[in-house]
């Protein structure tokens, strides 16, 4: 069983992480990020390639250079800010002088042809300094190599042109990694997504987020559920401990499930007596023990027993009752 | 929101009538745009370049060129639902009418002072379910606005979810609502570096239900209920943007407000009619009605710095503090029992009040460190701190039948003040090395631990609070493999052990795994195929909790010939699902296993034919279906079929079929099936 570091052990690390920045800082101080790619390149002479402009571009990629006159990162060739001012094409893919003169593909940097960590590292150099990144250290799909080029067409132009905003639109982008998931919305008692109400990034922040799963947060720190399902969030007088501790996928399949309710059981006295369980040792173990008590004492052979939601209806938490029973 | 649906309407019709007549400031002149050389790039996308360079001779943008869109409107027809029309409604609830389907639309005007793009969006308006509403409105390097407003039907009555013993005779737990949600955002860019904002949301539900009135474990009543309760929430901040560093501050706060109330003066007998004592129990008048109100301040704050070219550092403070204020009353007549001191009485009053506070911090901070071009190393921090500081208090009074000056006050249902927290923290390190271009390997350690104490239930017998803690040590591995440009490969694994958790359905000693491939198999044909495990086990005494869940997934998309005659869509999906857990059975405490076994097939699929002898004309056939055995076997179909024909050059005729049929094989009155059909026209510019 793996067990939490030691100080020795952490400090070892610490001093490590401290010697390999500081090689970084000898071997580049403030030295631009590095560019595989541009490295890779084998120029045919050693004279460095220059920017040659957008215009020049143009000549040859006339109908990308058009799209993008009208996508939201022509900005990068109008505005000062971003020091590209008529170099827009230049801004991700490189200086393109000896390109433009051998016209050859492998003369100038091809962010789609770069390992995710390089591609991005192009677009995080203009946005890395955004709030939409914040949680990109918690990113799944950073960590499993999907580059912010995967969802995001950066040529294309239209209210659609840098990404899917119609909420079937985003599905089917998400979906199309996701397989497994969107199966899920097929299940009878689910989120409407295929109806296209909602769509993925309603509930998820495909950029990372603070909590698992990316999800999304509202009202500052709490789960996104709560944007809509806000007579759930409380603060309730009697809280129902799994709610907070657990979240909503304690007792609920937020994608879809086959059990009325999106519930994790066919059964509401299931889904309640499987931690309800009523142990009748007085040494509880040590793993999972809270919730287990009350013991219960109704006849679940009668059928006004076997919902328990029934009467204790305010399951999420209660304003008034302890038991949840209004 | 007739005026909205009625703006947005209108507003495409005057956009057509303004065509700019001058260049668009934003291209370049005429002069700047030479005939392209015959270049290879330039020859590869001759199909698009052609009409790319017939505009770029004619700069002037056209009101074509500048207004985009399209409307679906026509009439849904359904048949008769046959089975059981609640779960209908709980399930699809589409209705018949005519209906506009969609509307969309962008306009483009650089040469307007007041926006360079509007594009305006509305889905499912006339009645259905689900209707939506999105504006977005630009004006570059000025503001960027944004509107969204959806407005969603919530009807639940599911037959066997409110007694499986007893359907159809005990309704309750249904409800038939709304929720309507509009949000609002302005970002305004008045210099480059610094970008004020200002967000609203409202979110407010309102209908009617069925909820139970319980008189302790005696007996309960179906009564109905309105239900209204709203959220609105104002934030504003600041976002200082810098190529080195951004910070955001943020503040904001939320409104809340429950107004539920339950009313009944008909005479019910609950659903406990056997006598007891010789009586009978009946509710013939109740009155309840929460006034809850709520407010709340936060806080944001997120920064994120790019020190140097091989370090990055992220982080983030969130802080909400909501606070509640309860007003409850109840008062209700009948034949009630007070089962400790066997006395029947006639009236029952409650009165609640009190207050809750419940200051929430977290923080979250990392970096990123690349020490080599290859070599990244992800460290990050998190914390969430939640306690709850409650104070209510309630009163019942009893009222005897016989004994009508007699009032028996219960005690307060709860200690009169009291306070619970949950802390959560987590430590994760990632490494992840580019062994080659195509190969990256991933690997890193999750330590999470946290405490919590919350109240604990009336009856138990260890105290007014039970505490917990949760200790977990994750091992996480991964692989991403881009063999060829065709072919992709991901793993993921991750493999935990806990020393302590929460609950006995927690994860404690799990192992996670995933495998995602994607293959390029021609031009027109790609291939991809999810596998998914997950095994969570706890087999400590009295507990014995395992769980498996499997999930493979496999798609296949064909395009032949850019989908100008066929293009086919099908994904299957395969998913197992299993949990045994020991409990005790009620009344007896006799021990028992919980089991839940749910194996599902799913599969969907969309064919699209180009109709012969019609140009453009297009036929769709597809749908999906849901199979699954276990404790909770059901079917699910939805097929369809769609056709869709030009009538003129901006005109197409569509019509579409879809058949809903469900059914449930332990519930048989929970099935419903029925036939949906639509016709409209489609009209674009």
């Amino acid at each position: 069983m793996l067990r939490p570091p030691s100080k020795a052990r952490l400090a070892l690390l610490g001093a490590a992480l401290v010697a390999i920045a500081a090689r970084g800082a000898q071997d580049k101080p403030g030295a631009p990020a590095p560019q595989p790619a541009a490295q890779e390149t084998k120029a045919a002479d050693n004279k460095p390639a220059t920017y040659v402009g957008s215009e020049t571009c143009q000549t040859c990629h006339e109908d990308i250079f058009k799209a993008f006159q009208k996508n939201p990162h022509h900005l990068v060739e109008t505005d000062k800010k971003y020091g590209h001012t008529t170099q827009g094409c230049e801004a991700c893919h490189g200086p393109g002088s000896k390109h433009a003169d051998s016209m050859n593909a492998a003369d100038i940097r091809q962010p789609a042809k770069l390992t995710a960590a390089a591609a991005d590292r192009i677009c995080l150099s203009c946005h890395l300094s955004q709030p939409t990144h914040v949680g990109r250290i918690n990113s799944s799909h950073a960590k499993n190599q999907v580059s912010c080029v995967s969802c995001h067409a950066i040529h294309k132009n239209g209210p659609d042109g840098l990404v899917a905003r119609k909420p079937a639109d985003i599905n089917r982008q998400c979906a199309a990694c996701h397989t497994d998931v969107w199966a899920s919305f097929l299940r009878p008692y689910r989120h409407k997504l295929p109806e296209g109400a909602m769509s993925c990034v309603d509930c998820h922040n495909p950029h990372g987020s603070v909590l698992p799963h990316a999800m999304q947060t509202v009202d500052s720190n709490e789960p996104g559920c709560f944007k809509c399902h806000g007579d759930k969030r409380g603060p309730f007088s009697y809280e129902h401990a799994p709610v907070r501790m657990e979240g909503c996928t304690a007792c609920h399949q937020p994608h879809g499930s086959a059990n009325p309710r999106m519930l994790t059981r066919a059964q509401v006295g299931f889904l309640c007596l499987e931690c309800h369980a009523n142990l009748a040792q007085p040494t509880l173990p040590a793993n999972g023990t809270m919730g287990t008590i009350p013991p219960g004492f109704h006849d679940m052979r009668q059928p006004r027993f076997q919902n328990c939601t029934i009467c204790h209806q305010k399951v999420h938490g209660s304003y008034v009752d302890r038991n949840f029973l209004k | 929101m007739r005026f909205l649906l009625a703006l947005l309407l209108i507003v495409p019709v005057l956009a057509q009538t303004t065509p700019p007549t001058a260049p668009p400031q934003d291209q370049p002149p005429a002069s700047a745009a030479p005939a392209a050389p015959a270049a290879p790039a330039a020859q590869a996308q001759a199909t698009t370049a052609a009409p790319a360079q017939a505009s770029a001779d004619n700069p002037a943008p056209t009101a074509a060129e500048n207004f985009h869109g399209s409307i679906d409107f026509g009439y849904r027809w359904l048949t008769d639902v046959h089975g059981s029309m609640d779960e209908y409604r709980s399930v699809v609830n589409l209705g018949q009418g005519p209906k506009l389907f969609g509307l969309e639309f962008s306009l483009l005007d650089p040469n307007t002072h007041l926006f360079d793009e509007l594009d305006v969006r509305a889905y499912g308006w006339g009645g259905d379910p689900y209707s939506t509403a999105h504006a977005d409105i630009r004006k570059k390097r000025i503001y960027d606005l944004s509107f969204d407003y959806r407005n969603i039907a919530y009807f639940n009555a599911v037959p066997s979810f409110a007694n499986p013993g007893a359907p159809g005779g005990v309704d309750e737990q249904s409800f038939d609502i709304h929720r309507r949600a509009l949000s609002a955002g302005l970002d305004l860019f008045p210099g480059g570096h610094f970008i004020p904002y200002l967000d609203f949301d409202h979110n407010a539900g309102s209908g009617r239900g069925i909820e139970t009135w319980v008189q302790d474990s005696n007996n309960e009543y179906a009564v109905p209920t309105l239900l209204a309760d709203s959220t609105e929430n104002y934030r504003g901040g600041l976002r200082i943007e810098y190529s080195r560093f951004h910070l955001t501050l943020e503040e904001g706060g939320t409104t809340y407000k429950d107004n539920d109330q339950a009313s009944d003066a008909t005479l019910l007998a609950g659903d406990n009619t056997a006598a007891i004592f010789g009586q009978t129990l009946s509710l013939s008048n109740l009155q309840q009605a929460y006034g809850i109100r709520g407010h709340s301040i936060y806080s944001k704050v997120l920064f994120t710095s790019h020190l140097a070219s091989w370090f990055d550092v992220y982080g983030q403070f969130l802080y909400s503090e909501p606070k509640t204020d309860i007003h409850f009353s109840e008062v209700a007549n009948g034949n009630f029992l007070n089962i400790s001191e066997l006395l029947f009485y006639s009236s029952q009053s409650t009165m609640g009040t009190g207050t809750d506070n419940q200051p929430h911090t977290t923080g979250n901070v990392g970096f990123e460190l690349r020490p080599l071009r290859r070599l990244r190393v992800i460290e990050s921090l998190m914390t969430d701190r939640y306690h709850d500081a409650a104070a209510p208090e309630g009163l019942t009074a009893l009222t005897a039948g016989n004994y009508a000056t007699a009032t028996l006050t219960a005690p307060l249902l709860t200690p009169s003040a009291f306070t619970e927290y949950v802390n959560y923290n987590q430590q994760q390190i990632d490494v992840l090395y580019d062994v080659t271009n195509r190969i990256t390997l991933h690997g890193g350690w999750r330590y999470v631990w946290g405490n919590a104490e919350t109240l604990a239930g009336e009856l138990s017998q260890t105290g007014p609070f039970v505490s917990g803690q949760l200790k977990r040590n994750t091992g996480i591995g991964g692989l991403t493999y881009h063999a060829l440009d065709k072919l992709t490969i991901n793993l993921d694994f991750e493999g935990a052990s806990s020393d302590d958790i929460y609950f006995r359905t927690s994860l404690n000693d799990y192992k996670k795994g995933r495998a995602r491939a994607r293959y390029q198999v021609a031009k027109a044909l790609s291939l991809q195929a999810n596998f998914q495990v997950l095994n969570n086990q706890n087999p400590a005494p009295g507990i014995n909790y395992s769980f498996q869940s499997r999930d493979n997934a496999l798609s296949i998309f064909w395009t032949p010939d850019a989908a100008k005659r066929i293009s086919v869509m099908g994904e299957y999906d395969r998913s197992t699902l299993s949990s045994n857990i020991d409990y005790l059975t009620l009344p007896f405490l006799s021990p028992s296993v919980s089991q839940y076994r749910d194996n599902a097939h799913t599969a969907t699929t969309a064919i699209n034919l180009a109709l012969p002898g019609i140009k453009d004309g297009k036929l769709t056939l597809g749908g999906s279906m849901f199979v699954s055995s276990g404790s909770a076997p059901s079917r699910y179909y939805e097929p369809l079929a769609r056709v869709s024909v030009p009538v003129c050059k901006r005109v197409s005729w569509n019509a579409e079929w879809q058949y809903y049929g469900f059914g449930q094989s332990f519930y048989l009155y929970d099935g419903f099936r029925t036939n949906s059909f639509i016709t409209g026209l489609r009209v674009t510019q």
